[in-house]
This record gives structure tokens, sequence and C-alpha cells, in this order.
């Protein structure tokens, strides 16, 4: 019998000793890989237990920030006027981030490895980790009256809209307001329940309040597109100037079809007569559609797509902690269809941000800058960890076009053919806005009968400091609805540079 | 070192006196008071809300108790290994530090797991009674040891009640089958192993089956091992038994198919079967025995997973601990995977005791306690805990190799292979070696009925010591014929 046993014995020791050997591989070789793993709530509720950094304001208003908290976790997340920078810092939830949280969330949960050394120090001096402060381009003061501007034409509707504006020099992001929105601090909550609730709401609503409409929602960019149109046709010859003549037939006949083209009251463009012709400024300022889609189809669809694509259509961009959807302009398959698509027709489509980019564009002498929205990240000693410096995205204008247009968008809001005259009245102290109107059909606008609104502007006209790009949805003409918001943004702005 | 095992064997000089080993006994479990002592302040230490007189009763309490089973020893059972106690001392005592310390989750201002609401709330499974009952259970395990030391003055007593013991181990493993799930079934996971009595707690009837069919067992065996030994057939050199001696095996294989089948407890299954065919090894040496036990256990086993979904998903979970499972939310899978998460949390030192957050893993105070010391004790705490059960292990195959009794010495090495076996069973599932079936950790895991029959496992191996140690009676007078000796 002690034979058997000792080879009982034996396959003891080989059971104890394959267990010592997992433990071993498990312990001290799988650690990091099991710690990246699905579901891993230790790895989550360890960051948790870690101040997060705050977010800030360009203008040091705090928009976000932390609250201790007896629950499961040391603090919770809190917005301050949460619904007007929802779409701005996005949210942090016990499950998921988005926007700058979501971005940024090494640096403000403060494990990101520019942090190592200085938690490091922290725990030698015993002083509690906090993670990194973000300092975002927005403007408090911009940002406020873009939101309240949304919210005045669109509670109590089922449309949405979007205000973006730009610091058209750098590409800084200055506002960034969406309609419907959301309150973030819902979503903060450590109450699971009260969270998954919320978010239900939130993803069953219709419009989503999630989506930021600023820079995710397209919409046709109407007359707002004949920039991109003038900008092509002063691109083919030198000579040309806003004074140039160009036809402006009352009523434009489409070749290949029997239908026609009339501008929006079926005026007659300028003192041109029934099929006389008028300088580019005045039908620019009046937004002659006769006269742009006869533009556009000698230009052609590829020329036009190659300007737009110039302006950041059809391009996906990539801003840190921002959503995007790319703007789009396809080219037309027909002649007709050209003309529409060169007044913003057809299948164009535009974000608000878009809008604001075709804005700086021309108040930037032609330049366009790649918009951000995180100026800089400061970490808990106050040194700055991480800053973005402005970055030229193209030029898809010379100067002098860009002069032009800058004429020709100054006379469209100031000169009394201008569309969008009525709304501004030279009553802006002495701000001089420049800008175009757009009033889109939209087709998906089904049960609204009203066109989308479509406002682009830069202000001041002779050193412009910002451009704004507004779109709401059905609201109707984009100087009586869009341009107001707009107004408001750039005086709000302008204040606090003293400008009035 | 000369061993004290010689000392019972005959042919010893009377200058060669044997020594009973008490001192060494009574050092060895000072020495394991001192580490739960240690642990205890340690845990103490890292909680909030805790009073040093609280842990002082625990401790009190607990070292009289096994200062109670030492006196037991010294007067039933004075040659017993001197290892045995100390060991079962400290396994116990710091599986009452762990469920003090889970017990500690979400109350007294400790951080917890959350409820649905963000409120932090202690592990459910845990009453606040919960270390003041396994403080119980531990008397009653105590209790026991000290009965089964007192009742039973000879193993070979159990030789006579084999087939009693058999139909009573029998039983016990098929009650819950026979009962509805409210009274058997564990929380919802399926398995039906308990005995649930309203109101004064549960117990787990398969534990002391265990026991019972291991003393069954080692009595059929040593009556018929020369049946079972003679050769059959010989095919492929392996000597296959005669088809009448077959029956036996095929019993025991059908009773552990019944728990797999009926009760869902793989764990139990797997033990059981493994004993079975480790003992019928060491009574016949008959390698044939072996390789029909195993393969009958791996075709079983086999067959279930295709057949059974609970079988099914503990394969795969094993298999892909992280995969389709783990994201659909299966309890099996989840339950692997945050236990995995907590070892892997402690990495080589731990996390220390009461600052890991063991709280994350289903059932962390029973089937999961070992990935619990692993998270706050690390690598170095659980090395140090498989150690010790390895240690424990030894020593009882260390007597089966010390007993001349043949019914002794396969009751002692079925015995010891069956605490090895649980312990690989369990420790590997936890780890993923194997895959996952939900057992007791022998002493740690909360509960009475695991903690009573290991005790009781452990006085067994006390006696079968004491009984290979003790000397041979002295003659009373030196000269004569006829000598004159004293049976105690």
């Amino acid at each position: 019998m002690n034979r058997a046993l000792k080879r009982i014995s034996i396959a003891v020791l080989v059971m104890f000793l394959l267990l010592l050997i997992n433990v071993n591989y498990l312990q001290g070789f799988e650690t990091t890989s099991l710690s990246t793993r699905p579901f891993n709530i230790r790895a989550v509720s360890q960051s948790n237990q870690i101040q997060r950094g705050d977010i800030e304001t360009s203008d040091g208003v705090t928009i976000a920030s932390t609250t201790p908290t007896n629950d499961i976790y040391k603090y919770l997340r809190t917005y301050s006027n949460g619904p007007v920078y929802a779409p701005v810092t996005g949210n942090d939830t016990i499950f998921s981030a988005t926007g700058v949280e979501k971005a940024e969330d090494p640096l403000l949960s403060g494990t990101g490895s520019q942090l190592e050394f200085r938690n490091f120090i922290d725990m030698i001096t015993n002083k509690p980790q906090k993670g990194a402060t973000v300092q975002l381009t927005v403007n408090s003061k911009a940002q406020l009256a873009a939101y309240q501007g949304l919210q005045a034409a669109l509670q109590g509707t089922n449309r949405v809209g979007g205000v973006v504006a730009l610091n058209p020099s750098t590409g800084a992001i200055l506002a960034m307001a969406s309609y419907p929105s959301y309150d973030p601090n819902k979503l903060a909550t450590h109450n699971g329940t009260a969270l998954n609730a919320y978010d239900k709401q939130l993803i069953e609503a219709n419009p989503s309040p999630l989506l930021n409409n600023a820079t995710q929602t397209t919409l046709p960019p109407g007359s707002t597109f004949k920039i991109v149109t003038s900008s092509a046709w002063f691109a083919q010859s030198a000579t040309r100037n806003p004074n140039s003549m160009v036809d402006s037939p009352q009523v434009l006949t489409l070749p290949q079809t029997t239908n026609q083209l009339h501008n929006d009251g079926g005026e007659v463009c300028g003192s041109a007569g029934a099929n006389g012709q008028t300088t580019i400024l005045w039908a620019f300022s009046q937004s002659c559609d006769t006269t742009f889609g006869n533009l556009g189809m000698q230009l052609g669809g590829g020329a036009l797509k190659n300007q737009a694509d110039a302006f950041g259509f059809n391009t996906n961009l990539i801003i840190p902690g921002v959503a995007t959807a790319p703007s789009q302009y396809i080219t037309p398959p027909s002649l007709p269809l050209t003309a529409f698509s060169a007044i913003g027709q057809f299948s164009d489509t535009a974000t608000p941000l878009q809008e604001a980019m075709l804005a700086a564009t021309v108040a930037n002498n032609g330049t366009l800058m790649k918009p951000y929205l995180i100026q800089q990240v400061i970490a808990s000693d106050l040194s700055v960890v991480d800053s973005t410096s402005p970055q030229q995205m193209g030029q898809p204008i010379s100067s002098t076009t860009a002069g032009y247009l800058n004429q020709m968008m100054t006379a469209a809001v100031q000169q009394p053919q201008g569309t969008a005259f009525a709304y501004n009245a030279n009553n802006e102290g002495g701000i001089v806005i420049a800008g175009k109107t757009g009033t889109a059909q939209n087709t998906l606008n089904g049960a609204s009968p009203n066109p989308d609104a479509v406002f682009t502007a830069f202000a001041p006209a002779a050193n412009p400091k910002i451009a704004v790009g507004v779109i709401l949805q059905g609201a109707g003409y984009g100087a009586s609805a869009a341009a107001p918001i707009a107004v408001a943004v750039i005086k709000a702005y302008l204040a606090t540079l003293g400008i009035r | 070192m000369p061993s004290p095992a010689v000392g019972g064997q005959p042919g010893q000089t009377p200058d060669d006196v044997v020594t009973s080993r008490r001192r060494t006994e009574l050092s060895m479990i000072a020495f394991a008071f001192g580490l739960v002592a240690f642990a205890f302040i340690s845990c103490a230490l890292s909680l909030k809300g805790q009073h040093p007189s609280t842990i002082a009763e625990y401790m009190i309490a607990f070292m009289i108790i096994i200062l109670g089973a030492h006196l037991a020893i010294r007067r039933w059972a004075p040659y017993a290994d001197p290892l045995l106690l100390p060991l079962g001392t400290l396994l116990n005592g710091l599986g009452l530090v762990m469920i003090y310390r889970l017990h500690e989750v979400g109350r007294n201002g400790n951080p917890g797991p959350a409820n649905n609401n963000g409120t932090i709330i202690p592990i459910t499974t845990l009453t606040s009674s919960a270390v003041v009952l396994q403080l119980v259970y531990t008397v009653v395990g105590i209790g026991c040891f000290v009965a089964f030391l007192v009742f039973i003055k000879e193993p070979r007593v159990l030789q006579r009640y084999t087939y009693i013991l058999g139909l009573i181990g029998v039983v016990l493993i098929a009650l819950p089958a026979f009962l509805p799930d409210s009274i058997s079934e564990v929380g919802n996971s399926g398995a039906k192993i308990q005995v649930a009595i309203p109101g004064l707690g549960s117990l787990q009837p398969e534990e002391f089956a265990k026991l019972a069919l291991a003393a069954s067992f080692a009595g059929y065996l040593v009556a018929r091992r020369d049946v079972l030994s003679l050769a059959g057939k010989r095919v492929l050199g392996i000597d296959l038994p005669r088809g009448r001696d077959i029956g036996p095996i095929v019993t025991v294989w059908l009773v552990a198919l019944l728990l797999l089948v009926f009760e869902s407890d793989i764990g139990t299954s797997a033990v059981f079967m493994g004993m079975f065919v480790a003992m019928i090894y060491i009574a016949t040496s008959r390698t044939s025995w072996l390789l029909i036990g195993f393969f009958g256990f791996v075709v079983g086993a086999f067959a279930a997973a295709q057949l059974f979904s609970h079988v099914h998903i503990r394969f795969s979970v094993w298999l892909h601990p992280f995969g389709a499972y783990l994201t659909q939310g299966s309890q099996p899978a989840y339950q692997t995977a945050q236990g995995l998460y907590g070892m892997a949390s402690g990495g080589l030192l731990g996390r220390g005791l009461g600052n890991g957050m063991p709280y994350y893993t289903p059932l962390v105070q029973s089937d999961f306690i070992f990935t619990a010391f692993g998270e706050e004790l690390g690598l170095a705490g659980v090395m140090a805990l498989l150690l010790i059960y390895g240690l424990l292990v030894q020593r009882g195959l260390r007597i089966a190799f010390m007993i001349k009794d043949p019914y002794s010495k396969l009751l002692a090495g079925g015995l010891s292979f069956m605490l090895a076996l649980q312990i690989f069973v369990i420790v590997g599932g936890v780890t993923r070696l194997i895959p996952l079936t939900g057992i007791t950790t022998p002493f740690l895991s909360q509960g009475g009925s695991s903690l009573v029959a290991s005790w009781i496992l452990i006085a067994a191996l006390a006696r079968l010591s004491d009984t290979a140690r003790r000397p041979p009676p002295r003659p009373i007078q030196e000269e004569g014929l006829t000598q004159v000796v004293s049976l105690k």
C-alpha cells in the first residue's frame, strides 16, 4: 500500500505546485493586463477616489468642479449653468464620459503620464492628489448670450439650433451653444437608477438633447453659400471685383428643364430691370438667387466643390473635446442642380461651426484657422502641462478676395438693400458688423413650413475679433431669426474687449 | 533530526522514550495566536470605527476555544501529531479575521459596494452577527473535535460501521435533491446543496457526507482489496478488473453524477469521485482502477458540459473569462473576472488587510475568500496560505505512511487526499487553473458546516496519528514469561 500512497503523495505535490505556479503567474505577471480588462470596477473606483480637476472658461469662470460626498466615491462632479455649457464640457458619469471630460480624462483624473512626477511629489509631501484644471477658449459672456438667444427662439418647439463663435485670427472657439440641451449634473449623479432614468429620457427624446447641434447637426446653408460661390468666381479672374457687372435676370430659366429660378419674392435684382446686369456687390447684399444660380452654372460643380472643400466642407474635423459631423457639398449631376447648389440648396448642408468658419476665413484675410476648444491644461501646482497653439487649416481664398467679400458682407448688413439691414439698422453703437443671411427651404422640415434661418457674420468689419455662425431649424428668415442671436453674441463678446 | 514516527514501532529500547510533543504543539499554537492577533490588529487599524475591546473579545474567545482543544488532545490523544491543531488554528483564525474584515464592508463608514441609489451597503449575505456566528461555529467545530477524540478511542471502531456510514453518506448527499428548492437551493445559484431550517440557519450535509463516505470506503476497500486486486483480463498491459467487481465504482460514479445533475454541485462531485479513485488505488495498487476512475470522470464531465448549460457555462468561462459571457453579464463569468481583478490588484504584497476592494467580487466570503486574501495579502500571502494547506496535507499523508493497520492507513490517506483535492478544486477554480466549481475553502470560508467538518477531519487525523505514535504498553514487571501490562 505504501507504494501507491507514495504515488498519491507525488500527485498531491504536483497539485500544490500547479497552484503555486498559477498564483505566481496571476499576481506576478498578469496584474497589468488584468487591470485594463472590461468591467474592472476596482480600476474605475480607484480613479474616482482622486479629486477631478476643474474645467473653466477663458475668462476664469469655473463651469465644472467637484464637491466632496460621502457615498461610494469621494467626489461628485458638478456643473454650473449645466445646459448652457453641456456641449462644451460634455459629461462625466460613473460609467462613461463625453466631450472635454472624455478628451482630457487622463489629465482631469490625474492619471496622465505628464502628471506622474507631480503625483509622486504630492505623495511624498502628503498632499491630496488632484487632477489638472482644463482651461477652455470659451468666453462665458458670449456663451451665455448664444444659449439665451437659442432658448428664446426655440423654447417650446421641437426644432433644433446651434451657435458657434470663433476668434478669426486663431480659431479659438469663443462660444458653442446647442438647443435643446440637457443638464450634465443629472448624469453626474452616483445614483445609478436616477442616472439610467435620465439617460433613457435623453436617448428617447426627439430631437436628442445629447447631440451637439453646433457641430454635429447639418442643415442647408441657404444663401450663406453665396460666399463660396463668390469666392470661386473672384478666383477665376484677377480683373473681377465687387463692382464687376453680372447678369441679374428677374427669372432664370434653367437649361434641360422647364423649371425657372426666381428670387425670393420674385423681385427684380437691384436696378437691373428684367434682363439687365448689376454689380456683384448689389446682387450679394440683396441675395439675388438668379444671379448666383447663373454664376454657379458658369463656374460648374467641380469649381464649386473645390472651393467648398477648401472652406472645410466634406472634411472630418478633428477637434479634441468636440464631436463633429462634416458639412457637405456634393458635385451636382446636372446644370440645373448646379444652379441650386450655388445658392446653398440641392444637397448642400453645413453645421453652425462651418458657417462660423466661412465668416472667420473672410475676417482673417482668407486664412482659415483650425478651430480648437482646449486652451491649456494647468496642473494642481499651477504649471502648464499642455496648451494648444493656433494652427492654420488652409488658405481657401486670397487676401484680395477676402477683402472683396468683406466689402460685400459689410454691405449686406450696412447698406439699405442688404438683407440684414433692417435688423442691424446702424444702431449697434459704433460696431460695424459684416454678414450674410441664409434662408433655406428644408424639405426635411415636413411638419414645419418655415425655412431654416442661417446667419454668418464677423465684427468689427475693419478689424475683426469674432466670427459667428448661427443656424436655427425652421425659424424663418435668416435676417429676422438668426441675425439677432449673432448680433447679441458679438456685442457680448466685444463688450468684454472694451469695444462698444 | 530523529523522527518521532519511529517511536511507536516495536523493538524500541526502553531508553528511546516516545515524547508526546504536546509542548511543541502549545508553542506552535502560541505562534498561530500571534499571527492571528497581528492580522486582527492590522485589519482594525486600516478600517474605520473599530474598538480595540471588540478585537480583544474575539481574540480571547478564540484563544480559549483553541486552548480547550489543546487540553482535550493532552487528555485523550496525547501522542497526536503536534502540527495538526496549530495549522487548523492558524487557518481558522485567518478565516475569522477575513470574515471580520468583510463584515465591516459598508459598515462604520468603511467603503463598500453601492446599491442602485448610490448608497454604500454591506455585503448582503453577511449579517451584522456574522463574526460572532463564525466564532460560534468554531466552538461547535472544536466541540465536535473533542467529542470525536472522546468517543472514538480507536479508529478501527469505525470499520464496524462500514455500511451504516455508507448509507448515512449517501442519504446526506441525496437529501437536498429530494427537498423543494426553497429549502435546498443556495441563493439563486441553482445549486441544491443545503438544508435550510427557517429561523435557524442552514446546513450543507455534503460536508459531513464526504467524511462518512471516506470512512465507509476505507472499510469496504479493506475488506475487498484482495478481490479487487485480482486481475481479470490484461489489455494493453493494464490489468482490468472482473466485471462483477466493477459494481462499487459504478455505484459511486452514479452518485457523483447524481450530485452533478440534480444538485448542480460539480465541485463536490469531483472531490468525491477523486477521493474514491485515490482510495481504491491505495487499497489495490492497481493502475487500472486509477485509469478507469479518471476516464470515467472526464467522460462524465465532458458529457455534462455538452448536456447541461450550467456546466457548459463554467467551461467556456474558464477558457474565455473575458469573452461573451462576461459582456452578457453572466454571474459565473462576472464572479470569475472580479476574483481575478481582485488578485491582480493585490499584486506581490497585497493592499493590506482592510485596504482592498474585495466586496466587488460576489460571494467573496465563501467560494471566493481565497481571492480576498490574494487582494489584501498579495502573492506573498496566498503562497503562505497554500504552504500552510500543503503542510496540513503533508502531515496527513505522513500519518498514513506511519500506520500499520490497513484500515487506518487507507482512511488517513483518503482524508488527506480529499483535503488536498478540495483545496486544488476551489483555489484552482478561483485562480482559473481549472474550471470554477463552487465549493468551500476549508477553514476559511464563512459558514458552519464546512468549518465543523474540517475540524472533524483534523480530529480524525489526530486520532489516527495518536494511535500510530502511541508506544506499546510497558511491562509492569521486568521478569517472567507472563507479562502483566496496564491497558489504559
